[in-house]
């Protein structure tokens, strides 16, 4: 599966990547030997235990963050900092609160250099496809969290990219709007047919928008498993098998969780010398 | 809705509405509370008005004084000294507070030696920097800009530590090079908190710089003060500590009334 099949290149790649900060004293590396491939118009979900390192996996998908091991392709080339075809957004929602709705979503063009009268053609176009057509004039703090993200998203489609990464995207906003939202964005990833990734830890919303769903370990976060959901859409939770699919993925984590608390608890005694000592 | 029903309505919305913009100027009675109970001590003849003249002398002596060619020119020198000392400060402290809030490193080897030299009195510095630099618009304008460097080097480094990092991805994710992440980003991410360090710094040069030309005979308004009440002209110096306030708050309410204004329009 690593190797692209007839000359076809992945719309992404990540070969082996490894994340390892120097400062920790134990030098436990935080992500090790991660690889997995998307295809274009695939809608990806990286889940994980918390802290295991899926954010800082998306940041060095997005350029802003360096593997110090392997390597992550865009259509084959590699990606060594930001691309113009892979946008992104955040948990934070990251707005500039000095900019309008408009000016948020126009950045991305604006310091391309894209004039103002092309510009505000899809600036509007993505505004009605997020449903923010007419709020154009506000500033994000006269915003509720959902219009927020929404203006986000609008933001990182205006620059007409590839791929779009989603930090833990809904993670901030109160269910209710966040699962209008997730509909929404399903339904714009029909549309657009755009690559997406979302990092998430809400499994129910993995299940509900991947077609791929990677299943990290806890730290060093190691690929446990990939799985494909085969589900029609629009989904809906209360089928059977998107049951089935939520327990099968809630299974694993659970038993990744478990694991490493035992492994928590052995470095703890052998600290103390105890298993040190039973080894000698 | 009947004519005469709608036009009630409106004419009560706009009573409702004179009522508030009648209440935002209340502070102007106040005022004219106090200068006339100024001038009711003068004329009561409770303060000699050879100490305290009284307000509507005042007022008839700034007026004259205004007219008068070399007053102006005082104002204005002073007026010159203080904003040049503001923009020299601004100028230096700028690049190292934006160092400092983006770089720990190098806010932890910079920031404690600012602050020991924020504690330094300037008022107590002034002999000294005489000494050195000799009385004249230099000095004033050296004293000037050191004791507006500190208030605009913490708030600017202040902001600059407030920047959400997830703004500065949103800026590498969309490429934006270095002059324009300065230009699009940081200038208005800490414009807040450069504004009020810049109107803090305001407050705190008008007196240094007043007192450099009281203490120092630097040529200003100041040392037209310390002249008219050296030759007994009481009237003149009140006059002249009007003009420095009224113009201290045009000032304000103008440069950053309006910066003010603008900020709060986006700030929560």
């Amino acid at each position: 599966m690593d190797q692209a099949v007839d000359g076809l290149t992945y719309q992404m790649e990540l070969k082996n990547v490894g994340k390892e900060y120097e400062q920790t004293e134990e030098s436990i590396p935080a992500i090790q030997d991660v690889s997995f491939t998307l295809d274009h118009g695939e809608f990806a979900c990286v889940v994980g235990p918390s802290g295991c390192g899926k954010s800082t996996l998306l940041k060095m998908a997005a350029g802003l963050d360096k593997p110090t091991s392997g390597e992550i392709r865009f259509c084959g080339e590699r990606v060594n900092g930001p691309h113009p075809k892979i946008s992104m957004v955040f948990q934070s929602f990251a707005l500039f609160p000095w900019r309008t709705v408009v000016g948020n979503v126009e950045y991305g063009l604006e310091v391309q250099g894209v004039r103002k009268t092309q510009r505000i053609d899809s600036v509007r176009k993505y505004l009605e496809m997020v449903g923010l057509a007419g709020y154009g004039h506000l500033y994000p703090k006269q915003l509720s969290g959902g219009m927020k993200q929404r203006v986000g998203i609008a933001r990182a489609l205006a620059v007409d990219p590839e791929v779009i990464l989603m930090d833990e995207a809904f993670s901030a906003i109160d269910e209710f709007t966040a699962e209008t939202l997730r509909e929404e964005v399903a339904e714009i990833h029909a549309e657009t047919e755009k690559t997406f990734v979302l990092v998430t830890h809400n499994l129910i919303e993995a299940v509900e928008l991947a077609d791929k769903i990677i299943v990290l370990s806890s730290r060093p976060a190691r690929v446990k498993r990939i799985l494909d959901v085969d589900l029609e859409r629009p989904r809906d939770r209360t089928r059977s098998e998107f049951v089935q699919t939520h327990k099968s993925i809630f299974a694993l984590l659970k038993e990744e969780l478990e694991s490493t608390m035992i492994r928590r608890r052995i470095r703890k005694i052998s600290e103390f010398g105890k298993l040190s000592d039973m080894e000698e | 809705m009947s004519v005469a029903y709608s036009r009630r309505l409106f004419s009560a919305e706009a009573n409702a509405h004179r009522k508030v913009a009648a209440e935002r100027y209340l502070w102007l009675v106040s005022l004219a509370g106090i200068f006339f109970a100024w001038e009711m001590t003068v004329r009561s003849g409770l303060v000699s008005q050879s100490r305290l003249p009284s307000f509507t002398a005042t007022v008839l002596t700034l007026a004259s004084s205004l007219l008068d060619g070399a007053f102006l020119a005082r104002v204005a020198q002073s007026f010159l000294n203080l904003t040049a000392g503001i923009f020299a400060a601004l100028a230096i402290a700028m690049p190292l507070a934006l160092f400092a809030g983006l770089r720990n490193r190098f806010d932890t080897a910079m920031t404690p030696l600012i602050m020991l030299a924020g504690a330094l009195p300037d008022i107590a510095l002034l002999p000294i920097l005489v000494l050195w630099i000799g009385p004249g618009n230099v000095a004033a304008i050296s004293i000037a800009a050191f004791s507006a460097f500190f208030p605009i080097y913490f708030t600017i480094r202040e902001g600059t530590k407030d920047i959400h990092r997830d703004l500065f991805h949103v800026a590498a994710v969309f490429n934006t090079g270095r002059v324009n992440t300065f230009r699009k980003l940081i200038l208005p991410a800490i414009s807040p908190q450069l504004f009020t360090g810049l109107r803090l710094a305001y407050d705190f040069v008008w007196e240094i710089v007043l007192a450099i030309e009281i203490f120092s005979g630097v040529t200003g308004i100041g040392s037209y003060i310390a002249g008219a009440v050296e030759t007994g002209g009481v009237r003149e110096a009140f006059a002249a500590i009007l003009a420095v306030g009224v113009m201290a708050i045009l000032v304000d309410r103008i440069v950053f009334g309006r910066a003010e204004a603008w900020i709060r329009r986006w700030m929560d």
